[in-house]
């Protein structure tokens, strides 16, 4: 009959020595990789820099679903992020936080999620990083859709994800930043066409990884100027004009002031911070979101406690060797600082700090 | 699960040792069962029931269509398994399209209608297996084949996993008679299954993921017009992205049932050296474009009838092709071009009496290269998530764009302009040769180094694991 090309399936073997060639290929495979994982570690990468992906995040965010409720919990920016030790946190407080920040990535649909679809009633710390709270933008594609994700995540990619974690701390050349192809788009040598941004501008890597998210300023940003040269470069332009409208702003404001209301509402507590940055960087935020139209409004609606680097002098000559975050030295104290401060300032704090030595 | 992923390595690891333990046959295919509805499980285990239901009403529909004394009850039992078959993608798939369709419908009528929310998650693969269970009752019910007489066998078919979520569709008489015997792959397949598959993970994490999709993504997720280059490039960079993501699926699955052991049917052809569109989708998608053919296409009539017959069955088999891609009209357009170029084709042979391939090197080339190109106008719809979108990229295409904006950087123009170089030219070198036999020609320690090549590629290489385009449909 025509129809039928349904007979049964055969597969021709190529006749080849198969043994042979697959010895061959695992042999080279073996140094290859092996030869990689050596340059990589020249490098600076370190087995245990653990990838900061969806699922990673996922994890911590569902510390805050089951049983994490009451804790303490970090939204925000890459800022926060990379600026808080959690061992810092948990040895002045006996409270060690969920850390729930991410790069790039504007806080506000993670604040309202938190106050909405969750019974939290814990301290919640949102980390403002100007630029990216005041505006509409919902952060770099990569993290897009989080606020979902992390119920929605399926088994396969959750057992993947403890894979990976294995692998990743015993190889270093596992790491988001310096995969073949990601190298190869950035060394290409070619003149960006005008108008176009390319791999060469993208953010390359400025952190390291480990469990709860603790993260931390990639050494190598300290003290390669090259690497910390492009980064700073990577933060411009710097236009240094007036964006924020007042009427955004206020819109912006409301809207946060409904979600720290509901979660106060549950017994819960919100409080901001304002996490140093500094040079050109420093200068745009201030002229673009400048904090008499930003951070002081913020404070005053909301009737929330914040801390802004800008008013504390031990938090102003911390080392920020990119313009955006603190050296991992300047992190330890930063964090000793503001939790001092949320502990005295911050009546909710007092009340759950049990056990914890004395800052 | 996703074949690149650390979750498959160690699930396919498990499964493969599994499978070369001296069990029963009655076992091992208990245990290849279990097997494909925990990969199908990896993704969200509920929807694990509508395999069932899907197998349990094909199963007893098929033997009632036999059994049935009456053409009445055949008919019934055929109308339940298509209506419950096509219900399920109707309900999963197409549910919010029909709504907002029906709104926009009764709306230009003057009836405010608002649908309520469609939070429907699509499952994974439905589109692949609903078609096979329902071939398996066709065939029963137009006197193809018999019923067969294992549920065991018919549910490893419906649901074996290397072809479950995306293809090969496969039909009952190509894989259950391989279920009947122990079948146990020997030392060459299993290698040559591993070489498939290494090559297939190749094609996905490499060139689609790594290579292309950045491109396509920066120039169709573009919302401004852009330029004659950039939407050729990105348009280019979609059909090799597409291509090398689709048959890199295909062949991993291919491999993966190699290794157990069974063989699957190809289903690419190395399809941007088809000279036509009837020679296209002898290319492309094969096991797609077989089962228009035997279950609609011919059904309808096929070529049997008067000309303009022909030419309204070809149409209609090629809009419900496309349809059957996704809810969109976008796709519906993507299948109706294709209909018109094939009836074009017909047309045109018809009156020039050319069949076969042209004569002359270069005729043939020119020919491929212009159905090349025009494939690639297909890619537009179907890459394109509006209509306004993909009118966007095909005024650029055309060199028609106001105040195009750059999106390319210059990097990713050399690497699409190589990579689809690359693949265009291996289509054509490779049009009348088959992998296999090409393997077979190497020289062993070219195949390793090639294997390791590409190995090396696929580890340094890593990606995050994104999905396949197809298991969207």
């Amino acid at each position: 009959m025509e129809l039928h090309a349904d007979e049964v399936t055969r597969r021709a073997i190529p006749a080849t020595r198969w043994g042979t060639a697959w010895w061959l290929a695992v042999a080279v495979v073996i140094a290859g990789i092996g030869a990689w994982e050596w340059k990589m570690r020249s490098l600076g990468l370190r087995a245990g820099d653990l990838d900061d992906s969806k699922s990673h995040w996922a994890v911590e965010r569902r510390k805050v679903a089951t049983g994490g409720h009451d804790g303490v919990v970090i939204i925000g920016s890459s800022r926060i992020l990379f600026d808080t030790s959690l061992d810092v946190w948990q040895e002045l407080t006996g409270l060690r936080p969920i850390q729930l920040a991410l790069p790039g990535t504007n806080p506000r649909p993670h604040l309202k999620d938190l106050a909405e679809n969750s019974d939290f009633a814990g301290l919640l710390l949102v980390g403002v990083a100007p630029d990216i709270f005041f505006t509409d933008w919902p952060g770099i594609p990569v993290f897009a859709g989080l606020v979902d994700f992390w119920h929605e995540e399926t088994p396969s990619s959750r057992f993947g994800h403890r894979l990976g974690l294995l692998l990743q701390r015993r190889l270093a050349f596992i790491e988001d930043d310096y995969r073949l192809g990601t190298l190869i788009d950035r060394a290409a040598p070619f003149e960006d066409r005008e108008g176009v941004r390319g791999p060469i501008r993208d953010v390359w890597k400025i952190f390291e990884n480990g469990d709860d998210r603790q993260t931390t300023l990639w050494r190598r940003i300290e003290t390669d100027e090259r690497l910390r040269d492009h980064a700073r470069w990577v933060w411009g332009p710097f236009s240094g004009e007036p964006r924020i409208e007042d009427a955004d702003a206020a819109r912006i404001i409301a809207e946060t002031k409904r979600h720290v209301d509901l979660i106060r509402a549950r017994g819960g507590e919100v409080v901001f911070i304002r996490a140093p940055s500094a040079g050109l960087y420093l200068e745009s935020e201030n002229q673009g979101q400048p904090r008499a139209r930003t951070w002081d409004p913020l404070l005053a609606e909301t009737a929330a406690y914040g801390i802004h680097f800008e008013d504390h002098e031990s938090m102003r000559n911390l080392t920020v060797p990119e313009w955006s975050h603190l050296s991992a030295e300047s992190q330890r104290v930063f964090t000793r600082e503001y939790v001092r401060l949320l502990v005295d300032n911050v009546p909710w704090l007092g009340r759950r700090r049990d056990g914890a030595s004395e800052p | 699960m996703v074949f690149n992923s650390l979750t498959f390595i160690v699930f396919f690891a498990l499964l493969l040792l599994l499978h070369r333990l001296p069990l029963p046959w009655t076992a091992k295919k208990v245990n290849l069962l279990l097997a494909s509805y925990v990969f199908y499980a990896a993704w969200n285990p509920p929807f694990v029931l509508l395999l069932w239901i899907s197998t349990a009403i094909d199963w007893t529909a098929a033997r009632r269509v036999y059994e049935a004394r009456s053409v009445r009850a055949r008919r019934g039992w055929l109308v339940v398994s298509l209506a419950v078959n096509l219900g399920f993608l109707a309900f999963f798939k197409y549910g919010e399209f029909l709504l907002r369709n029906w709104q926009a419908l009764v709306s230009s009528f003057g009836v405010e209608y608002v649908p309520p929310a469609w939070n429907i998650i699509l499952p994974v693969g439905i589109s692949f297996y609903t078609f096979q269970t329902m071939a398996y009752t066709l065939d029963v019910y137009l006197g193809r084949s018999k019923p067969l007489d294992s549920l065991l066998d018919f549910s490893l078919f419906v649901t074996f996993f290397p072809q479950l979520v995306a293809g090969p569709i496969v039909r009952p008489g190509q894989l259950v008679p391989q279920f009947a015997r122990p079948v146990q792959a020997t030392r060459d397949q299993l290698l040559w299954g591993l070489a498939l598959m290494t090559l297939g993970l190749f094609m996905k994490v490499v060139i689609a993921d790594s290579g292309l999709a950045a491109s396509a993504d920066a120039v169709f997720g573009s919302d401004k017009p852009v330029g004659f280059a950039d939407a050729w490039l990105g348009t280019l960079a979609f059909s090799g992205q597409i291509f090398c993501d689709f048959a890199g699926y295909s062949t991993i699955a291919i491999g993966a049932a190699l290794c157990l052991g069974f063989a699957l049917p190809d289903n690419f052809r190395m399809p941007y050296a088809a000279i036509g569109f009837s020679d296209f989708w002898r290319r492309w998608h094969i096991s797609l474009s077989t089962w228009l053919r035997d279950y609609l296409y011919i059904p309808l009539g096929g070529n049997r009838g008067s000309e303009a017959r022909t030419y309204v069955n070809l149409m209609l088999t090629m809009l419900l092709g496309g349809l059957w891609h996704g809810a969109s009209w976008t796709f519906v357009v993507w299948g109706g071009l294709h209909g018109f170029y094939l009836a074009s084709e017909r047309w045109i042979r018809g009156r020039t009496g050319v069949h076969g391939d042209p004569a002359g090197a270069w005729n043939r080339i020119a020919l491929a290269l212009t159905t090349y190109l025009l494939v690639n106008v297909t890619w537009v719809f179907f890459r394109a998530e509006t209509f306004e979108g993909a009118a966007r990229i095909l005024a650029g295409m055309a060199g028609l764009a106001a105040e195009p904006v750059a999106v390319l950087p210059t990097v990713f123009m050399v690497k699409v302009a190589v990579i689809v170089t690359g693949i265009v030219a291996t289509h054509w070198l490779m049009r009348k040769r088959s992998l296999d036999a090409v393997v077979a020609r190497a020289p062993w320690w070219l195949t390793g180094l090639v294997l390791a090549a590409m190995l090396f590629a696929v580890i340094t290489t890593q990606g995050s694991g994104e999905a396949f385009i197809y298991f969207q449909f």
